[in-house]
């Protein structure tokens, strides 16, 4: 008889790598929103971020059974699988748009927003947007370089123009910072 | 590295920017040093909320099915592109083995004639007759869980009190070890109704196979039983008495 315990991660995925139906929906239901808002923001239009959690729910399926709990927090793992995703397509409508150029054809004009694509969140994200205010915005500059734009640190110091110890500790106090200032929420609600 | 220099890493290994050098040293490091993994953990949380505030948006509710259905694919393409599994791609495997049980526990004298019954594996009834057997039974094992789960048992008596019997089985996202035991369905007068057939260790794809080697009669035993580690019985096979 199994204890009514919360499932692990790792048992999660686990049954998602045997094509259990309920862990791929269970999977979809924790992270297609964050996975959604991040081709939102990083490839600017609805149809591509819908591309963009297709591609990234196939990939997890794939790469499921190399998943190390050890290693680090799901979260963190189906986010970064998504963000290189979200990079290739990048790196691709980059070269797609020079190919475009080279032949004289101006490229898509305008991949930002839509108004009804920025719809209202929930809860949780408006007290981490929040949050996200007491960041400076050398931090948020920096964590937001190597966060979306997969930039190490070094990249970081070069694009801000400054020493990497300092891209290092302003990448990693925005993180702890964040961290702390939702803990402070989460007491006050 | 010191754990200060490590902690300095930590952002970087996060988010997936260290080299795979240094990031490996941080791994290493964070197995042995539970002072960073809690630091780990808090920059975790850290990236965790930021995402939730930069890019946390209700995807349109038709994604759910589209992403379903696309899955759904993948696993049934996945199916088709795998091997055939067939009774008699088993039976050529087990072929193979027993070449290699042949050499073993027949010595050299045997190889050459070993070795020919290998070389035409799609007949069993060949190597049968090369190895003067008295009978190849085989099962298929069904599956008593919702896994895909497939696998086949050849059982060899023998002549000569040497039989042997063999579990090969696929069943990929299995990890682990699981035993094989025979058994006699029905019991027996005779005493002992259960062999131990060793262990199936899951390889990365899915495929486990174990053998054994016997100086008793397995004329009678009539069920292969696949167990878990837990206990959970993952598949059986009848397999028809001589």
């Amino acid at each position: 008889m199994r204890a009514r315990e919360p499932e692990s991660d790792a048992a999660l995925m686990r049954r998602f790598a045997r094509r259990d139906a309920p862990a791929a929906d269970m999977l979809y239901g924790r992270f297609a929103s964050r996975i959604y808002g991040l081709g939102i923001v990083m490839l600017g239009s609805d149809a591509a971020a819908q591309d963009l959690v297709q591609d990234t729910f196939v990939k997890l399926w794939r790469n499921a059974d190399r998943y190390d709990a050890t290693r680090g927090k799901l979260e963190t793992w189906v986010l970064l699988v998504a963000r290189s995703l979200a990079i290739d397509a990048l790196r691709r409508r980059v070269l797609e748009a020079r190919s475009l150029e080279a032949i004289g054809r101006p490229p898509d004009a305008d991949h930002r927003p839509q108004p009804d694509e920025l719809a209202a969140t929930a809860d949780m994200a408006a007290r981490a947007r929040s949050a996200m205010e007491r960041l400076s915005g050398e931090q948020r500059a920096a964590l937001e370089l190597a966060y979306f734009g997969g930039k190490t640190s070094a990249e970081v110091a070069e694009l801000e123009g400054i020493p990497i110890g300092t891209a290092k500790t302003r990448i990693r106090t925005a993180l702890l910072r964040l961290r702390e200032a939702m803990a402070e929420e989460q007491r006050d609600v | 590295m010191t754990c200060d220099e490590i902690r300095e890493l930590l952002p970087e290994h996060l988010l997936g920017t260290l080299g795979d050098l240094q990031d490996l040293e941080v791994r290493r490091h964070l197995r042995g040093c539970a002072g960073c993994r809690t630091e780990l953990d808090r920059l975790s949380e850290g990236v965790e909320w930021f995402a939730r505030a930069a890019h946390d948006r209700t995807p349109p509710p038709e994604l759910r099915d589209r992403v379903v259905n696309t899955l759904e694919h993948e696993w049934s393409d996945a199916d088709a592109e795998r091997p055939d599994v067939s009774r008699t791609r088993w039976i050529g495997r087990a072929a193979a083995v027993v070449a290699i049980v042949a050499v073993l526990g027949w010595g050299a004298s045997q190889t050459h004639r070993a070795n020919i019954a290998s070389a035409d594996a799609a007949s069993y009834r060949n190597v049968l007759t090369t190895l003067g057997g008295k009978e190849f039974r085989v099962g298929t094992l069904a599956p008593r869980i919702a896994h895909p789960f497939e696998g086949s048992v050849v059982l060899y008596d023998s002549h000569q009190g040497r039989s042997w019997g063999i579990v090969l089985v696929r069943a990929p996202g299995l990890t682990g070890r699981a035993k094989v035991t025979l058994s006699i369905a029905g019991g027996s007068a005779a005493g002992n109704t259960t062999i131990d057939a060793g262990w199936l260790e899951f390889q990365p794809d899915g495929d486990a196979a174990t053998w054994l080697v016997t100086s008793s009669d397995l004329t009678p035993f009539d069920r292969v039983t696949v167990t878990a580690a837990d206990g959970t019985v993952l598949a059986t096979a009848e397999i028809e008495l001589a």
